[in-house]
């Protein structure tokens, strides 16, 4: 294994083993985790947006190789021409740059509100035609064609459509709210907290599902790094931590956490 | 019985941070001591798996790597499985990231197929970077790149991750847009991912697609896998060794499954016995 | 007013329009520009955003720093990193090619071609290029310092959650009760273990928790008992007459019954959210389209 793998399975297993301490109590460890975890996310997404998009597709069709720009000696060859129009987000982008001194802060306002716009015009068409039209088209489903079953726990069958479309009606009324909810539509509506009730279930199984599956990763991380071939890093930083962070409880017993 | 109440009551009142040490125990001691549990395949993995084997054999297929190392240990084993499934049919990839960690987790990808070899020492995958599969890269705007591959795959990559010019690429000579690739693969984690890319990619074009997503958004996709928008799904973890075993090589999924079976099996315990604790205080409330 | 207010009013109205009309309008040039250009825009000033992200992190950790504050220490730290990961992506190149191998610095590639005697030559990674490249810095520096950080934090979140389910989620109503055993079939009937869970175990629970359930409303031993012993007494019986087999009957076998609530009852639940979701974003679109929502200009 080479030196750059070995120390950087150390620093992983540092920082990895920082952030769990937390588990014991907020400690020096945590925070110096969290905070490297601030500054390198920053400068890394920074990095890659400036070169994989800024660089290529604004830079590359402001001045391109030859280009009416060509003069100020910038040039970069990105197969592009020339194109004007690309003024305007360069212009856009400069401003949310300097809206970060107070006095220009206002400056941030315009490029904000061209993403806003652009945001605005993709989703109202995009969620309308896949969220909207396309569910409640799938919504409308097969219960007196006979070709089904009545009942079927794996697949299609008349029960189970009567479910979805009642559950789907039941659950879309409770949250029509300009009428109140009583009697036969409040019954109604009822039913359609059950069905919210089991879909919220539903994400609450999954979201547990997601995290173990996270932790389960990170533990695989961490046994990896407990090898020979990375010297043992685990297990080293482990004992470090544990020696630390028992000598930093015992000394700071007023910090102790009711 | 009030002896075992009073236990109970005890118990339900424990410091969090043993919780913390018993979760921490079912998922690691399954880890070390490897068990192996059946793997039973879901209809929506089923679905996937099949939608992948209609797609004519050697065509072109975006695959985009959608999500980052906080979420690897879901959506890595879906997408390597996907990666294998798809040159085992002989399909060229083009592989693309709305994600800016996804180039690296394609980067690992390709070089875990690459890196595999068979019993006699030879390569499973002789695969080659521009005749197999191309690096598009990572490009940021979400749903606004989606938008600009749908209409002009040039005007959104006009070089690759390597830094070389997209026309001067033969795997590329016949990709415009969306609609020359005959089937589109999100492995997602989140935003921007499996709902950008039925609105703006899938539906738009009409180009066949499905999803591998995080357990967290399985619920919030499933309406479009019942609409035939996606073709079947993977739903994390579970959905990836599901598919491993749909496509027999068994990963870090399934060997992950033991450890999940027993952090579920400790939650439902802590969920059973916590209300076990509550209701014996609330009925001795009530009787006083 | 003009400036501050009224302009970034008329960039959205105009934009937003263009855009929506983008999507009904068979015209090329507002499709090319709608499609190409509009969206590019978009990328260039979402990427900017990112730089002016990082500045007032910067400014606001300085600020900490320089008036020393309660952890300012860290704020140190936070500064020392952003400049580490800063300098790597943007003044180093990180990737320096000798054949298939990839070197950190010129001086390690050279030092590479002597050591083997090799005719190999240094072919640095391209400016851009350097970021995405297997084995270079960067790479480096996101496998073993950003990428565990990432997915730590988020796995943190699983003791969290293990916590929350022990001391927090009460079923305290029926409601709460449904939430709850769908959570738990859910759980139970994802994953291998489910399917190692006889469905005559389950039946056998469910009969018990009747039995518990009868005894908290009736409070008579004899109907309680007579419950108990009756239902027990019934699943034994098929249990026998069928051979025990553990899926069977497959409505009481978690894998099946978690796929068929997944499925039906989940899934009417999740299209009324989406449902509801989806006009919810029209409304709010067109709301900013049209003038009436303004809140972006923090009004």
């Amino acid at each position: 294994m080479s030196f750059s793998a070995i120390l950087g399975a150390w620093i992983a297993a540092f920082l990895t083993l920082g952030i769990f301490s937390y588990l014991y109590r907020d400690n020096p460890f945590y925070k110096i985790a969290e905070n490297v975890f601030v500054g390198v996310s920053a400068a890394y997404v920074a990095a890659i947006s400036f070169w994989t998009q800024i660089y290529p597709n604004l830079l590359g069709r402001l001045f391109p190789k030859g280009g009416p720009l060509a003069f100020t000696g910038l040039e970069f060859d990105f197969n592009h021409e020339f194109n004007i129009l690309y003024l305007f987000p360069m212009l856009l982008g400069v401003m949310m740059l300097i809206s970060v001194f107070q006095q220009f802060n206002w400056m941030a306002r315009w490029g904000i509100a061209y993403t806003v716009a652009i945001a605005a015009g993709l989703k109202a068409f995009g969620y309308l035609n896949s969220n909207v039209l396309n569910q409640v088209s799938a919504s409308s489903v097969d219960i007196f064609s006979g070709s089904l079953p009545f009942f079927s726990l794996g697949g299609d069958s008349v029960f189970n459509n009567i479910v979805l479309v009642v559950g789907t009606l039941s659950a879309l009324m409770y949250f029509y709210f300009s009428k109140e909810q009583t009697g036969n539509f409040g019954r109604f509506t009822r039913l359609g907290i059950y069905f919210l009730m089991v879909s919220f279930g539903a994400s609450f199984g999954f979201a547990v599902m997601g995290r173990i599956s996270l932790l389960v990763g990170r533990f695989n991380d961490l046994i990896e790094y407990s090898s020979a071939d990375y010297n043992y890093a685990t297990l080293g930083v482990l004992v470090f931590i544990i020696v630390t962070l028992g000598f930093w409880s015992f000394q700071s017993p007023e910090r102790k956490e009711n | 019985m009030k002896f075992l109440e009073d236990i109970i009551l005890k118990l339900g009142e424990v410091d969090r941070r043993v919780i913390f040490v018993l979760i921490g125990l079912a998922v690691l001691i399954p880890l070390l001591t490897p068990i192996s549990l059946p793997v039973r395949e879901t209809p929506t993995t089923v679905k996937f798996y099949d939608g992948i084997e209609d797609i004519p054999k050697n065509s072109k297929v975006l695959v985009s790597f959608d999500y980052g190392p906080s979420t690897r240990p879901e959506i890595h084993p879906m997408n390597v499985g996907v990666l294998r499934h798809m040159f085992r049919n002989g399909h060229q990839i083009y592989i693309s990231c709305l994600w800016p960690d996804g180039i690296y987790m394609a980067l690992d990808a390709l070089e875990e197929i690459t890196d595999e070899v068979n019993p006699d020492n030879v390569s499973t995958f002789n695969i080659k970077e521009y005749e197999d599969y191309i690096l598009l890269g990572y490009r940021p705007g979400a749903e606004a790149v989606i938008k600009g591959l749908a209409s002009d795959l040039r005007k959104v990559y006009t070089v690759d991750a390597n830094g070389n010019f997209i026309d001067d690429i033969e795997m590329m000579d016949d990709i415009k847009n969306l609609n020359d690739f005959a089937y589109i693969y999100s492995g997602s984690a989140g935003y921007p991912g499996t709902f950008e890319w039925v609105k703006y990619g899938g539906d738009p074009t009409g180009v066949p697609m499905s999803s591998g997503t995080t357990s967290v958004q399985v619920n919030e996709v499933i309406p479009y896998v019942q609409t035939g928008q996606l073709i079947g799904l993977l739903a994390g973890m579970p959905g990836a060794a599901e598919y491993e075993k749909l496509i027999n090589v068994p990963g870090i999924a399934i060997q992950g499954m033991a450890a999940q079976s027993f952090a579920h099996i400790v939650i439902v315990l802590f969920i059973v016995f916590g209300n076990l604790a509550f209701f014996i205080k609330q009925r001795r409330d009530r009787k006083y | 007013m003009l400036l501050k207010r009224y302009i970034p009013i008329a960039i959205v109205a105009f934009f937003g329009a263009l855009t929506l009309s983008a999507w009904f309008i068979d015209n090329e040039t507002i499709e090319t520009f709608a499609n190409d250009d509009a969206t590019q825009f978009f990328d260039i000033i979402a990427a900017f955003a990112v730089f002016l992200g990082a500045l007032n992190l910067l400014k606001l950790q300085f600020i900490k720093v320089l008036k020393q504050q309660s952890g300012w220490i860290y704020s140190a730290v936070a500064i020392a990193s952003f400049f580490f990961a800063f300098i790597i992506g943007f003044f180093i190149r990180g990737a320096y090619f000798v054949g298939e191998d990839v070197y950190f610095s010129q001086k390690a590639a050279e030092a590479a071609i002597l050591s083997s005697g090799s005719s190999e030559v240094v072919v640095p990674v391209d400016w851009g290029a350097h970021v995405q490249t297997d084995g270079s810095l960067f790479q480096w520096m996101f496998k073993y310092i950003f990428s565990p950080l990432s997915a730590t934090m988020f796995a943190l979140l699983a003791f969290f959650v293990a916590s929350a389910s022990f001391r927090a989620f009460r079923a305290r109503n029926f409601e709460a009760s449904l939430l709850l055993v769908a959570g738990i079939i859910i759980m139970l009937g994802r994953v291998p273990v489910g399917s190692l869970i006889s469905s005559w175990t389950i039946m056998y629970i469910l009969a018990f928790s009747i039995g518990i359930g009868i005894n908290s409303y009736a409070k008579n031993r004899n109907i309680v008992f007579g419950w108990i012993l009756g239902s027990c007494g019934l699943i034994t019986g098929f249990g026998i007459i069928m051979g025990w087999p553990i899926d069977q009957p497959a409505i009481f076998f978690l894998p099946s019954l978690q796929e068929w609530i997944y499925l039906v009852p989940n899934l009417a639940g999740s299209r009324a959210i989406l449902i509801g979701i989806g006009l919810g974003i029209v409304a709010t679109s067109l709301r900013y389209i049209f003038g009436l929502e303004k809140s972006y200009l923090g009004e």
